[in-house]
């Protein structure tokens, strides 16, 4: 599992994939100063990472002024990063290096979510630096992080726990979530595009009108139209952020796709499909009503499937979980 | 038995063993023209297979779990027009009085509505056939008699009473054993549980802490999981006092052990047992079901296990097939004229016993909680087990 990098192996792929593709040709000059402000990132990963590329071959030092990308080329360029069409290795997001715990954080905070229907798992922060090879530090900061979301908690005796997830749990994530998500997308309704709100509702009147059961794949799709895209215009990041924090149910529904495969989600499809007609029309308040008879009538759905979900023991759980009870 | 001839259809079928009992898998094979195949699972087992694999079964037994096998749409819509019976069904939903009332919560999830959910609003689509429904409660040997205080009434309470301490057994399935044990604990706190048949995570802790206790001083003498394992407990395994299904009250009369079957003041758990079609069914194998069902509805195979104290839901189906001296004791909670005899033909009942709680009517009319799977499964099997290790 690569989820994590040093910083230094980042820099290195990022230079390394710029050179071979030309965008970074030889003679340019590269200095620490100019990468790490290209990157923003500290001095000391760049250093290192100019260092091994020199052992690498690709680059060459310039005397006391930095490096210089190998090749023939009669005099060295001091070329302003800034201005080059810099491409990032595929995969890679726009901001080059996240905190390393970030992709920690969610591929833990999923393996958690996945398996918390079906009982208490304890997380071991030892088994997750081996998982990842990342430091005790960067464990905890992920944890910790999870720990404010409130994914997991600490039992008596120290142990990072996480689950059961009850039903009380998604009645108290949903009883916040009906009185967010309402606002944040009437909220974000002016700043929609109209288009795009079409597009959505065409998808939807496609999934309604298929004979066959629709794959996972696309339900949690048409999900993620509703309840991410239409809300990421959101001005207010805390409110967004908010409103992904007590999204519960979708895991639920994500599990029951996955493990039962049955589904009937015409209810789910047209209360969709009353949502967008609003949000089509700019009809912001009415978007907000009927989210929230969307959500209220999902929340029921939501609690069946959870329970059909507790009669299943888990699936494949990640190594460093332990089911506990 | 000819089998695998290719112009017979073949019918899987998934059950309990007291419930499709061997009378009954005998007489539908000589009945139907068709080769039956009986799947006996008691365990929780056989919902995950029903959920998960729906196209391994044709038809299912179902106990407690339609809510959920409907929601997880591994069951599909029984058509009305194709059941015998299928008129009588919407007339008692539609009355005011008779089984609709006397079983509402069969009723309450009966019709498939336009939308797809389950509710009471007759349509022409049902999401089981109704077939069977009786109350439980514990059952003890005369022998703790002695202990009573006069005119002391029946109640949950004895279950953890100190006096037959060592010498009690209890259901060892989580979903029934944790509604009898909050009865129990309902009984001796003052204060009654918010809904008994879906406990809050606090309800079911506080339960399941009592439960443990009483584990851990030597309160029970065993746990079962069939009515098999129940009535050899009481017939020499020392237990005096515990669950009883009625199933294993008849084993124990035709085994000549004396008991009484509890009518406690509380209440009693209340169930019933229904037949589902497998979402995957079609064709030939959908036909052959519904002669199934159908097969079902006239009601030999419900006077059959009548004799071990079950109800039609729809008692009419089987007055035929029930001799005056079967129908007065089971139906009408008359003292038996007669020996009566146990599915399996053996002499159980004795000639004067009058059945605990009366008729029909009067015992059906003393359910406190019906079994269902609570909202917070999760966490009653956790505490379960936890209680089971102990």
């Amino acid at each position: 599992m690569s989820v994590h990098k040093a910083y230094y192996d980042i820099v290195r792929d990022w230079l390394t994939y710029n050179i071979q593709s030309g965008t970074l040709p030889p003679g340019t000059r590269l200095t620490v100063a100019a990468v790490a402000d290209r990157l923003a990132v500290s001095r000391s990963p760049v250093k290192r990472a100019l260092d091994l590329l020199e052992q690498d071959g690709r680059l060459s030092r310039d005397g006391g002024q930095g490096y210089v990308v190998f090749g023939a080329q009669s005099a060295a360029e001091t070329a302003n990063l800034h201005t080059l069409p810099l491409h990032l290795p595929q995969g890679q997001t726009a901001t080059l290096v996240r905190p390393s715990w970030e992709p920690i954080l969610e591929a833990v905070s999923e393996a958690v979510m996945d398996c918390i229907p079906f009982g208490i798992y304890q997380i071991s922060e030892t088994e997750i630096g081996n998982h990842f090879s990342v430091s005790r530090t960067v464990t905890r900061e992920a944890l910790a992080r999870l720990h404010d979301r409130g994914v997991i908690a600490k039992d008596r005796a120290s142990h990072w726990v996480a689950g059961p997830l009850s039903a009380r749990m998604l009645d108290e994530a949903h009883d916040i979530r009906r009185l967010l998500e309402p606002a944040a997308i009437a909220a974000a309704s002016p700043l929609l595009d109209r288009a795009r709100i079409g597009t959505m509702a065409q998808r939807v009147a496609r999934a309604l009108a298929a004979s066959a059961p629709l794959p996972p794949e696309l339900v949690d799709d048409l999900e993620a139209d509703l309840h991410e895209r239409c809300l990421a215009p959101l001005r207010n990041r805390k409110l967004a952020q908010a409103v992904g924090q007590v999204q519960l149910g979708r895991v639920v529904n994500r599990l029951f796709d996955t493990y039962i495969g049955q589904h009937d989600e015409t209810a789910m499809l047209r209360e969709h499909q009353l949502v967008l007609n609003h949000l089509a029309l700019g009809d912001a308040a009415g978007a907000g009503e009927t989210l929230r008879f969307h959500l209220d009538a999902g929340h029921l759905r939501t609690r069946d499937r959870l329970k059909v979900l507790s009669v299943f023991s888990e699936p494949a759980i990640a190594p460093y979980l332990t089911r506990i009870s | 038995m000819p089998r695998g001839k290719p112009d017979r259809p073949r019918l899987r079928i998934i059950g309990r063993s007291e419930l499709v009992t061997a009378p009954i898998r005998d007489q539908a094979q000589a009945d139907l023209d068709m080769d039956l195949e009986f799947e006996l699972i008691d365990s929780i087992e056989g919902l995950q297979r029903v959920v998960t694999r729906p196209g391994s079964f044709d038809v299912y037994h179902q106990w407690h779990t339609v809510d959920l096998i409907w929601t997880a749409r591994c069951i599909q819509a029984i058509d009305l027009a194709r059941l015998t019976h299928g008129a009588e069904i919407t007339a008692a939903a539609h009355a005011r009085s008779g089984p609709s009332r006397i079983i509402d919560t069969v009723f309450d999830k009966l019709f498939v509505q336009p939308d797809g959910r389950l509710d009471r609003i007759p349509t022409g689509q049902l999401s089981m056939l109704p077939l069977l429904h009786g109350v439980d409660s514990f059952a003890y040997s005369p022998s703790i008699c002695a202990a009573l205080a006069t005119d002391e009434p029946e109640s949950w309470g004895w279950m953890l009473d100190k006096r037959w301490e060592g010498r009690v057994a209890t259901i060892s399935d989580p979903v029934l054993g944790m509604i009898e044990a909050a009865l129990a604990v309902e009984a001796q706190r003052s204060q009654s549980f918010g809904n008994i048949g879906n406990l809050t995570i606090e309800e079911v802790d506080e339960v399941a802490d009592i439960l443990l206790h009483k584990k851990k001083i030597g309160h029970y003498k065993g746990t079962w999981n069939s009515f098999e394992e129940s009535a050899r407990l009481m017939q020499r395994g020392g237990v005096v006092i515990q669950t009883m299904f009625s199933p294993g009250a008849a084993r124990l009369r035709s085994l000549g052990v004396p008991l009484v079957v509890s009518v406690p003041v509380e209440g009693c758990r209340g169930w019933h047992a229904d037949l589902c079609l497998s979402a995957a069914t079609e064709g030939a194998a959908l036909d052959a079901a519904y002669a199934y069902l159908n097969w079902w509805q006239n009601g030999w195979a419900l006077a059959s296990v009548a004799r071990q104290g079950y109800y039609a839901t729809f008692p009419g189906r089987i007055r035929e097939h029930l001799d005056a001296a079967e129908w007065d004791y089971w139906y009408l909670g008359l003292p038996a004229e007669r020996v009566l005899a146990d599915p399996y033909g053996a002499p159980s009942v004795p000639e004067g016993h009058r059945r605990e709680g009366g008729s029909h009517r009067e015992r059906m009319s003393r359910t406190r909680v019906w079994n269902t799977f609570m909202d917070e499964h999760t966490h009653v099997v956790r505490r379960w087990r936890e209680f089971l290790a102990a």
